[in-house]
């Protein structure tokens, strides 16, 4: 059993309480030379580091002034010895109401080297912003990961990035009046005010025309707009606007819900890699709750992370073939997918949407004689993948339209922190199974696995490192199954501690989920930021889409997974009658805003 | 007698050509639906379709006139091509010169499509109209090219003269080699369905279509398709079963030529399904090369081989 303690989870590392609030104080030896880089970041900005703590195994938090937050963040992602070292994302956090502070906290996931799991850790940069006048300086000029980031606190916080190069809303409707900010706590999460809508859209480059691809277009799945702008058939720019279909999901975690109910929430956030939310989040809570998960709860989250590896990978790579007219691949791909779905819904209940997970464990446990249902099933998929990719990468047409096509360069996927196998197909050797401690929440420390990476960047090479992944994933479940440990499934958890800071991680399909938890009173959550990979990998999709036809743009966006996580109506069903009402917009924004006795 | 007997075999043709294409269709999906291990739908599957579209009114996002015309006239050059064509041994509408006709009318369909494409404000209709004009601009010489090269065969220009006067030689074989990748292309199935993607340009030049409107574009696009395979069979078959005198022999020929159509369908069905879509950029290339290739057979047809 892998002891929580054993990862020095107690190890006292809080110099909060020395004097001054500064680590000079404080004996930072031992604590910076615990792992690789953090002494000479501290050496480097020695005169704005207020105070550090870990917050939990393999997880520093500096706190630095505001002013050298751009330096700080670039000398983390530009680190010359750390290759991989990215900008994960950055939480923003209203604390006025513990210390009269907003906080901006940017936090960098630094590989010192690949799958060492003991050397890697997460580095946060915490930053105080005054109440009145939050802003900060921007990194986002010289670091395009932060693009997003940078916006989205703008809109839900209200801080202002200064010397931002791209100011416009980014997630919040355009009929959302300005100057009120849904995160900050002195917003009801109710309360959802609408003015008359104000469009802000790039300006069309000249002898361009504009091709709207989205809201809805047949070739994304999900309410995205990007709006090319081609010469003939050529994308010279694009612009994006998406976000349509943003649920408010962690004002409603933060709002009164229970950390236990918090993670079916989370696990709502994706039709595909729920149980990756899932996980993430519930990860989190046990790092703050600190405590020992039984082995047994543990490998069978793995199985049904990988199970669930294998039945997207095969999702996405007949909506590929979907997007270029090759539809026996498509049908072909799900056909092969379909056992996936049926042996998990033996296993948990549901197709989708397991509803496995607890704060603490598993909720079910899996019955020995369904062991050789799922090698069954394994070994079935094993043989059908490997006849749908000699068809599939055989068939001239179908290549001839992958290969070459959206090639997105190392040095760009880099600079936008692109994760998964996106940033995989472009020769980015990350993988946070193997990078990061997950091992207190899955069982990837104990079993074999490769990570495939490819170096062209091409859509075909995002096709391959998928199916490399697959047949890893095939190799995981078997091992699994051999390895599975008795024992409990679950252990209770206690009460919480108050306002202390977690971070939970997975490698979901599309790259690195992360869900940062901050515990208020009475086990709530403070704060609960989640970061899903398309998050990351999107602002890099313009970049691909440049200097392509425009037949190959469905190609190219699907070639990244995008998940815009939609749940777009309402629909009421009379259980006696059977009748189905599905709301019209008036209504649906009537309830949204009138109706309280939902919660 | 003769007269009865050449009204009969026209009736049949025109029987044939509107009745049929549908079911090809059909035929086409129930194909594809078992190379993807489904079951498909019923052969009339096809028919439902357009009589569902044929019973909605249509949403015209423009006032201009074309828009509303454009289909009927699409029809109009379709149903006259399948007209231009020789049932058993007898072409139901025939002035001479049938060859320059059908070429023309046939390319009317795609013509018209395209304009339609170009009377709405609409990126996609554009696109997919740019489209459709690059594949008609390169794939059009090259059938000019092939068919000046059965005239040349023949010596003539009437199209039941040229099937029926054809003589073997090498330049024939490769014209129909060449024929068949033309006349696919010019069909419009995958991977050369570019003018209509739906996951790209969302049906291109239909994508403002709706309703009847659109029921009429499909089944024009069903005949023409139709009266190009019939025209390619046609010119398997009837240069090498000898002259047709009787009217029993014409029957069979008539059934050959049915047969052979029904059977060629399956081949077409199976090839859409093997195949992506390629990008219009490939599809250029790939004309300019045949048509090249089409040149030499023309230089060999001169020379006699």
């Amino acid at each position: 059993m892998v002891n929580t303690k054993d990862l020095e989870a107690h190890f006292e590392f809080e110099c909060k309480a020395c004097e001054n609030g500064r680590c000079a104080k404080a004996d930072v030896n031992s604590i910076l030379s615990e792992r690789k880089g953090l002494r000479d970041f501290y050496e480097a900005f020695k005169e704005h580091i207020k105070g550090c703590k870990r917050m939990t195994y393999g997880q520093y938090q500096f706190v630095i002034d505001r002013e050298v937050l751009p330096e700080a963040v670039l000398w983390w992602h530009n680190h010359p010895e750390f290759k991989e070292t990215h900008l994960s994302t950055a939480v923003g956090t209203d604390e006025r109401p513990l210390n009269g502070h907003f906080v901006y906290m940017p936090f960098l996931n630094v590989q010192v080297e690949f799958a060492n799991e003991p050397e890697n850790y997460w580095v946060f940069l915490r930053t105080y912003l005054l109440a009145d006048d939050p802003s900060f300086p921007s990194v986002a000029e010289k670091l395009p990961a932060a693009l997003w980031i940078e916006r989205e606190v703008k809109d839900l916080l209200g801080f202002k990035p200064v010397n931002h190069p791209d100011p416009r809303r980014l997630i919040l409707p355009e009929d959302w009046p300005e100057g009120v900010y849904p995160l900050r706590k002195d917003m009801d999460y109710r309360h959802s005010p609408i003015t008359e809508p104000k469009v802000e859209f790039k300006e069309k480059p000249e002898d361009t025309t504009l091709v709207p691809m989205g809201p809805a277009h047949m070739g994304i799945e999900e309410p995205a707009h990007f709006r090319l702008f081609v010469k003939g058939e050529e994308i010279v720019d694009v612009d994006y606007r998406g976000f349509y279909s943003h649920r408010g999901i962690e004002k409603t975690g933060e709002g009164r819900l229970t950390y236990n109910q918090v993670l079916f929430l989370a696990e709502r956030i994706c039709g595909i890699c729920g149980y990756q939310h899932s996980v993430s989040y519930a990860m989190a809570v046990e790092r703050l709750a600190d405590v020992d998960i039984p082995d047994r709860a543990r490998y069978i989250r793995t199985l049904l992370l990988e199970l669930e590896r294998i039945h997207n990978h095969l999702l996405w790579v007949g909506i590929a073939a979907h997007m270029v007219g090759y539809d026996t691949g498509f049908m072909h791909a799900w056909r092969i997918r379909e056992p996936v779905m049926w042996l998990v819904e033996r296993l948990t209940g549901n197709r989708k949407q397991y509803g496995m997970n607890i704060v603490g464990g598993v909720r079910r446990d899996i019955l020995d004689y369904r062991k050789e249902e799922i090698l069954k099933v394994v070994k079935q998929i094993r043989e059908g993948t490997k006849t749908f990719l000699d068809v599939a990468l055989n068939t001239n047409t179908f290549i001839k339209r992958a290969e070459g096509v959206g090639i997105l360069p190392y040095k760009v996927a880099k600079a936008y922190s692109v994760l998964g196998p996106t940033a995989r197909a472009s020769g980015r050797k990350i993988d946070v199974r193997k990078d990061q401690a997950v091992k207190t929440a899955t069982a990837y420390n104990e079993i074999d696995f490769k990570v495939p990476v490819y170096k062209e960047g091409d859509v075909l090479a995002r096709v391959l490192v998928r199916m490399d992944e697959l047949f890893e994933s095939l190799w995981m479940v078997e091992q699994l199954i051999d390895q599975m440990p008795g024992g409990d499934i679950m252990v209770p958890i206690g009460k919480l501690p108050e306002y202390e800071e977690a971070l939970g991680f997975t490698e979901a399909h599309r790259g690195e989920v992360v869900h940062y938890v901050m515990t208020g009173e009475k086990n709530k959550v403070y704060r609960w930021k989640v970061r899903a990979p398309t998050y990351n990998n999107l602002p890099a999709v313009p970049e691909m889409l440049k200097g392509y036809h425009v037949a190959d743009a469905p190609l190219i966006i699907a070639s990244i997974d995008p998940c815009y996580s939609c749940t777009e109506r309402v629909q009421f069903v009379d259980v006696n009658t059977g009748k189905v009402k599905v709301l019209t917009e008036a209504e649906f924004n009537e309830l949204s805003i009138k109706y309280k006795g939902v919660f | 007698m003769e007269t009865a007997v050449k009204l009969g075999f026209s009736l049949a043709g025109i029987i044939i050509m509107l009745f049929l294409p549908p079911y090809l269709d059909g035929i086409a999906r129930r194909v594809k639906a078992r190379l993807q291990y489904r079951r498909g739908p019923p052969l009339s599957q096809t028919w439902y379709d357009l009589r569902k579209l044929f019973g909605m009114p249509s949403v015209k996002p423009t006032k201009k006139a074309l828009f509303t015309w454009a289909p009927y006239i699409a029809l109009a050059s379709a149903i006259s091509a399948a007209l231009l064509l020789p049932y058993g041994n007898v072409v139901p509408v025939d002035f001479g010169y049938n060859l320059v006709v059908f070429f023309y009318v046939v390319l009317m369909v795609s013509v018209f499509l395209m304009l339609a494409g170009l009377t709405v404000q609409n990126a996609f209709s554009h696109l997919g109209s740019a489209r459709e004009m690059q594949v008609i601009l390169t794939v059009e010489p090259l059938i000019a090219i092939l068919y000046g090269v059965l005239a040349y065969n023949s010596g003539s220009l009437d199209l039941y003269t040229i099937m029926t006067g054809l003589h073997l030689t090498p330049s024939l074989v490769l014209t129909y080699i060449l024929l068949a990748y033309a006349l696919y292309v010019e069909s419009g199935f995958v991977p050369f369905d570019i003018a209509e993607a739906e996951q790209e340009v969302i049906g291109g030049p239909l994508s403002e279509y709706s309703g009847r409107l659109l029921g009429v574009f499909y089944y024009a696009i069903y005949i023409k398709r139709f009266a190009l395979l019939w025209f390619f069979i046609s010119l398997l078959t009837l240069p090498w079963i000898g002259p047709i005198g009787t009217p029993e022999k014409a029957a069979l020929v008539l059934a050959l030529q049915f047969v052979l159509t029904v059977a060629f369908y399956p081949i077409i069905a199976a090839l859409e399904a093997t195949n992506a879509r390629l990008r219009i950029d490939h599809v250029v290339k790939m004309n300019t090369r045949a048509f090249f290739a089409g040149l030499i057979i023309l230089a060999m047809a001169f020379m006699g081989w």
